[in-house]
This record gives C-alpha cells, sequence and structure tokens, in this order.
C-alpha cells in the first residue's frame, strides 16, 4: 500500500501533462465534436433543449394558469383568447400543457439518470466482486425483474387508506416506483459488458499494479461502457416518460389535480371525435419530447464510444487529418 | 441439458416465491377492503364488515402474518387462492380469464417474433437500401409510441373504417357477440371480426424490437470469418447467411424473448383495457381498485410464472442453437 501514494500523484500528473499539450485533443472535446458532427442529433438536442425550455417560461406568456376555470369557455377549439382551446371543466389547454411537459420532463430526467446511476453501480460491483456476491445480487435482480412493476405503480398509487399517498404527490411516487423497477435490464447488461472486460489485459495489469478497486473501475470499465451508459439515460429518460404516459392513460400513475402529458392525453381519449385539439396537442408535445430523445440516441454513442473509428485517429495525435477527413461513423454496430 | 434446464426451473420456481410473498405483503399492508364496504347501501356495521370478511378467509383483524401463513396453507394443501371480497372464489374465475388472455395473445406473440425475426433478417441483408431504411425506421418509430395510444389509434382507425364503409365490418372492443345464433360459420366470421383489431394492434406495435435486435446482431456477424470462410467453399451469400451467421446471431434474440414476455404481458393491461378484452390483465387493475388481495395476489403469481416460462424457454432455445451451452 505505501507505494500506491507514490504512484498515483504522478500517474495523475503525467496524464494531466497528456491532456492539457497541444497535440492531443482533450477527451471532452472529442466527445463534444463528434456530436457535433451528428446533425439529427444536434437537432435533437435544440427540440429537446427548446421543450424544456419551454416547460419552465411558457407559463409566462397567457394569462390563463391550470386552475383557473373559464366557465364562458367550456370545451372550446382554439381562439384568440386560449391559444390551443380549453379542457371539458374549461381550463386553459396551453397552460395545461405546459405544467403538463414539465412534470413528464421531470419524471423522465430523474427516473432516466438516476436508474443508469444504480445500474452501473450495482453491474460494476457484481462484475468486479464475482463468486457469491454475484450470485446472490443476480438472484435479487431476476426477482424483481420479475415482479410486473404496473401492479406495484397500481398498489402504490391507488392503495387505500395509507399514508404514503397522502403525503407525497402522485408524481413522486411514480417516480419512487418507476425507478426502483427500471434499472435491472441494464444492469445484466452493463454486468455481462464489465465481465467481459475483467478478463483484458489491461484490467489485470491494473490489478497486478496495486490499483484498488474503485479507480481500476473508475478508470477502466466505465469509459469502455460509457457509450452505454449515455444511451441509456437517454433510453431511460424515454421509457419513463413513455410509461407515464401509458400509465396515466388507463387511469393509475399521476392523478388529478397533478397534471401530465399522460394524465391529458388520457382525459381526451373518450371523445377525440368531438374535442380533436385536446388530444392531439398533448400527444404532438409527448412524440416531440420521444423523438428528440430518439434522435440524439445515435450521436451520443458515436460520440462517448472509445472503440468508435472517430477515436482511433484523434489518439493519433494527428489533428490536421482528423479534421479534414470526415470520419466514417459506424452505422452498422450494435448499439451496446 | 435436461438436468441444467430442471436447476434453473427450480431457481425459478423458489423466484415465483419470493415475489408471490412480496406481493402479499405489499398488498395486505396497503389493500383494505374494509373501507370499501362502508360506501354500500345500507351502510353495515364495522362488526359486519369483519365477520363477513371472516367467513371469506379475509379476517382484517387477524395480522398480516397471520393471514399469510393461512393463505399460503390453503394453496399448497388444497389449491385455494382464496375468495375476492365480493365472495367469488379465486380459482373459478382465474381460469376464465387465463384462457381469455392466451387466446388474445398467443397469436400475437407468434406473429410478433416471426414477423420481427423476418424482416431483421431480411433488413440486415439489405443494409441500406430503401427497404431496409424504411422498416428500420418504422421500428424507431414504434419505439417512441407508448403501446396504449397506439392500441387506441388503431382502434381509431378501425372505427374510421366502419364508417366509411357504412357497415360494422371489425369490432373494436368485445370477445365475442353475445346471443349470436347460427352455425359454425357465422361463430368463425363473428371471431375473425372480433380478433382482427387487437392482433393487428399488438403485431404492429411489437415485432419492431425484434427487427432492430435481430437486423443490428446479423450484421455483426454478416462479416466475420466463419462466414467469409462459408462463401469461400462455394455457398451463395445467402445459404451463408442462413446457414451459419443466423444461427449466432439468434442468440442473444432468443435471449431477449425471455424478457420481452413479461413486456408483452405488461403491455396486455394496456390491451385488454382499451379493447375490452376481461382477461388477467384488466383483472388484476380491477382488482387493485376494488381493494381485492388475494386476486391481485394471484395475478401477480401468473406475471411470475409468465416470466418464468419465458425465460426457460429461452434458455431451451439457446442450448438448441448454440452448441457450447450444451458443451458445458
Amino acid at each position: 500500500m505505501t507505494n500506491l501514494s507514490t504512484i498515483d500523484p504522478a500517474a495523475v500528473a503525467g496524464e494531466a501533462k497528456i491532456e492539457n499539450s497541444d497535440v492531443v485533443i482533450t477527451k471532452s472535446s472529442i466527445i463534444l465534436r463528434r456530436f457535433l458532427r451528428n446533425k439529427t442529433a444536434v437537432v435533437g438536442l435544440v427540440i429537446f433543449l427548446a421543450l424544456t425550455l419551454f416547460s419552465f417560461v411558457g407559463g409566462l406568456f397567457t394569462s390563463w394558469d391550470k386552475e383557473t376555470i373559464d366557465p364562458f369557455n367550456i370545451g372550446m377549439p382554439p381562439s384568440a383568447e386560449h391559444l390551443l382551446g380549453t379542457s371539458q371543466a374549461g381550463i386553459d389547454l396551453y397552460a395545461l400543457t405546459v405544467e403538463g411537459t414539465r412534470i413528464s420532463i421531470l419524471i423522465g430526467l430523474v427516473v432516466g439518470l438516476v436508474s443508469v446511476l444504480i445500474a452501473a453501480v450495482y453491474g460494476c460491483t457484481m462484475a468486479y466482486f464475482g463468486g457469491k456476491v454475484d450470485k446472490v445480487m443476480l438472484f435479487i435482480l431476476e426477482a424483481l425483474i420479475m415482479m410486473p412493476a404496473l401492479l406495484v405503480v397500481a398498489v402504490a398509487t391507488s392503495g387505500g387508506g395509507n399514508g404514503l399517498q397522502k403525503s407525497l404527490p402522485s408524481w413522486l411516487l411514480l417516480i419512487i416506483v418507476l425507478l426502483v423497477f427500471s434499472w435491472m435490464g441494464t444492469a445484466r447488461l452493463i454486468r455481462s459488458l464489465s465481465m467481459s472486460l475483467m478478463t483484458r489485459d489491461f484490467v489485470k495489469a491494473a490489478q497486478y499494479m496495486g490499483i484498488p478497486p474503485r479507480r481500476i473501475v473508475w478508470r477502466h470499465l466505465v469509459p469502455n461502457i460509457g457509450s452505454l451508459l449515455v444511451l441509456d439515460i437517454t433510453r431511460g429518460i424515454t421509457g419513463a416518460i413513455l410509461a407515464e404516459v401509458a400509465f396515466s392513460f388507463i387511469g393509475i400513475g399521476i392523478k388529478v389535480p397533478d397534471v401530465s402529458l399522460g394524465v391529458l392525453i388520457g382525459q381526451a381519449t373518450s371523445q377525440v371525435s368531438t374535442f380533436p385539439w385536446m388530444f392531439w396537442v398533448p400527444l404532438t408535445v409527448m412524440f416531440l419530447l420521444t423523438g428528440s430523445l430518439a434522435m440524439m440516441n445515435d450521436g451520443l454513442r458515436d460520440a462517448f464510444d472509445p472503440s468508435s473509428s472517430s477515436v482511433g485517429r484523434a489518439r493519433r495525435s494527428d489533428p490536421g487529418k482528423r479534421k479534414s477527413g470526415k470520419t466514417p461513423t459506424t452505422a452498422g454496430k450494435k448499439t451496446t | 441439458m435436461i438436468r441444467y434446464l430442471a436447476k434453473r426451473a427450480l431457481t425459478y420456481v423458489f423466484m415465483i416465491f419470493l415475489t408471490t410473498t412480496a406481493g402479499y405483503f405489499l398488498a395486505v399492508n396497503t389493500l383494505q377492503p374494509a373501507l370499501l364496504e362502508q360506501e354500500r347501501i345500507p351502510r353495515p356495521t364495522p362488526e359486519q364488515v369483519a365477520n363477513s370478511f371472516r367467513l371469506k378467509g379475509l379476517d382484517p383483524d387477524l395480522s398480516p402474518w397471520e393471514r399469510y401463513v393461512e393463505w399460503l396453507t390453503a394453496i399448497v394443501t388444497r389449491w385455494d387462492w382464496g375468495r375476492s371480497p365480493n365472495g367469488a372464489f379465486i380459482n373459478a374465475e382465474f381460469g376464465d380469464r387465463v384462457w381469455i388472455s392466451t387466446r388474445l395473445f398467443l397469436a400475437s406473440i407468434v406473429l410478433t417474433l416471426i414477423i420481427g425475426v423476418a424482416l431483421g433478417v431480411y433488413t440486415a441483408a439489405r443494409q441500406y437500401r430503401a427497404s431496409d431504411r424504411v422498416i428500420t425506421s418504422y421500428s424507431y418509430l414504434v419505439y417512441i409510441v407508448p403501446a396504449p395510444i397506439a392500441y387506441f389509434l388503431v382502434q381509431l382507425g378501425a372505427i374510421n373504417i366502419n364508417e366509411t364503409v357504412g357497415e360494422r365490418i371489425f369490432f373494436v372492443t368485445g370477445i365475442s357477440t353475445p346471443g349470436l345464433d347460427g352455425g359454425g360459420w357465422a361463430q368463425f366470421v363473428d371471431m375473425l371480426a372480433h380478433y382482427a383489431v387487437p392482433t393487428f394492434a399488438i403485431t404492429i406495435v411489437g415485432w419492431g424490437t425484434y427487427q432492430i435486435a435481430q437486423r443490428q446482431y446479423l450484421l455483426d456477424n454478416v462479416n466475420a470469418d466463419f462466414v467469409r470462410t462459408a462463401r469461400a467453399k462455394g455457398l451463395t451469400r445467402n445459404q451463408a447467411i442462413s446457414r451459419h451467421a443466423l444461427r449466432v446471431s439468434f442468440i442473444p434474440v432468443a435471449q431477449s424473448i425471455a424478457f420481452t414476455i413479461p413486456a408483452i404481458f405488461a403491455g396486455g393491461f394496456f390491451a385488454e383495457k382499451i379493447f375490452a378484452w376481461h382477461g388477467v390483465g384488466s383483472w388484476s387493475i380491477d382488482a387493485i381498485a376494488l381493494q381485492d388481495v388475494n386476486a391481485a395476489t394471484a395475478t401477480l403469481a401468473y406475471g411470475s410464472v409468465i416470466f418464468a416460462i419465458g425465460a426457460i424457454l429461452a434458455d431451451f432455445a439457446t442450448t438448441l442453437v448454440d452448441p457450447r451451452v450444451r458443451v458445458q
């Protein structure tokens, strides 16, 4: 253990020196440039950011809010006074959509980010320690996959008189339940990928050099599965938004008075032919949201993939060649 | 191989036991049927409610642990899954509903798998041609549509067709026309008219994931050395793909089936709700709304069993196509 402390600062300093020199492009700027090269992904990012911005400041452009009832305009189509019309209860649909988008994005971001974090820690721990630890943790994981999440969502959000539903808003409850049931697939994938990485020479070499587990995981495992992690964040966000819409659509999940895109779509389904705007407006927003995330997927995967052909050129420290040549993207590669 | 599968099966039985137990405790602690009874007219006294529940084996005065032991003993000794608060027997109702769910999903699952894998192979063999681009972008489009909304849109489309034709071709809800007379042919046509819309909806939403997975795994293998060797030995490209590359690339797809069967089951809640087929999925939602502990647990156990069957089938398929597993 004594030589560890002497090795570490030197290694860190060495790496910092390499990273700061002009010849080699830093990792973050490689990632950024590769992402920007993918036009579809950039468009997706712009749409997603615009929607997020809309959900926060959109409420300022209307004098109505999500609770005020306009008794003279109940179930009215879009007009000058109500940009997107009103709901069956006479509430301005624009205000409702802004509020619903915010809740949906919130659910998506929290569930997507945190579940991937849980999955990464869980999967890497399983792969790193192996043996008994791996067996027990895999058993827990498979048992959780087995539980139909929808039943638990239904019990948790609609159960009778216990105090939990009363003290927490329904969107927070839904986030918690979605979190518990959303990380297992990713964790399994991360486990199998990390297990194959564990047998690679660079990990073995690091182990024999006496580098502590935490550093091996951070330095050698995480960068290699980084593209998968990033991809699973966007997938997790999409999945959570879709799950919220699906659950609220059939009447479990988010409960009125909380608003979300799913609640709005679900409420409108019974009268699509009479009040079409109530159905299509929140549905369009949902498609923009999930569509923009899907557009970012491929660009993000390519940007974070260390075995992407772009990195091969950058590491040869030949910036001129990198800039001039269009690097072939690995199109047929599997997304894992 | 049999030993390996038996060992897996035993593990899954233990897992089903654990998830069902956990589900029972969750349900017992959160669902309170007594509260719903209070809304009846004339309003029963708490003593009446407790008495009626005691007769049905749902005694609210016992602790969760005592109720669990009682419930488990009944299942183990008599295969009796208990009763609902309204007095119905879970076993009888369960039988009917499982049959309805199976009829709804069996055709769709088989169609989904066959179409998905076949289209995956087709598009991988024609990478970046127009047909590949169209099919693959369709699959990605399906990926961003929530299942219930897709079902709903298909339902709307069927209603529109009915309206334009001016006669009822498709039934968008229900399982059969009640009180239908006529011979076997009329019954058969009626059945088709009821099956067409749900089966179509579930299938076109379902095959996207298989298509994408199969295409990607096959593309990883199309240029592998062993495929090139097969080509060098004189096989045509299609022969080399179907005999060598396809076999290897089907392994991960076969494993993913295990985890999509419960997903289809979960999608089943939505399909059953929207198409008004009263199967297990919609029963579980209703059971929770009616605070029915035993029915909710039974549907949860059913979900776990379906998952286990899917997982064992996946293991079986893997041993069939992957010689390495057989050797181990």
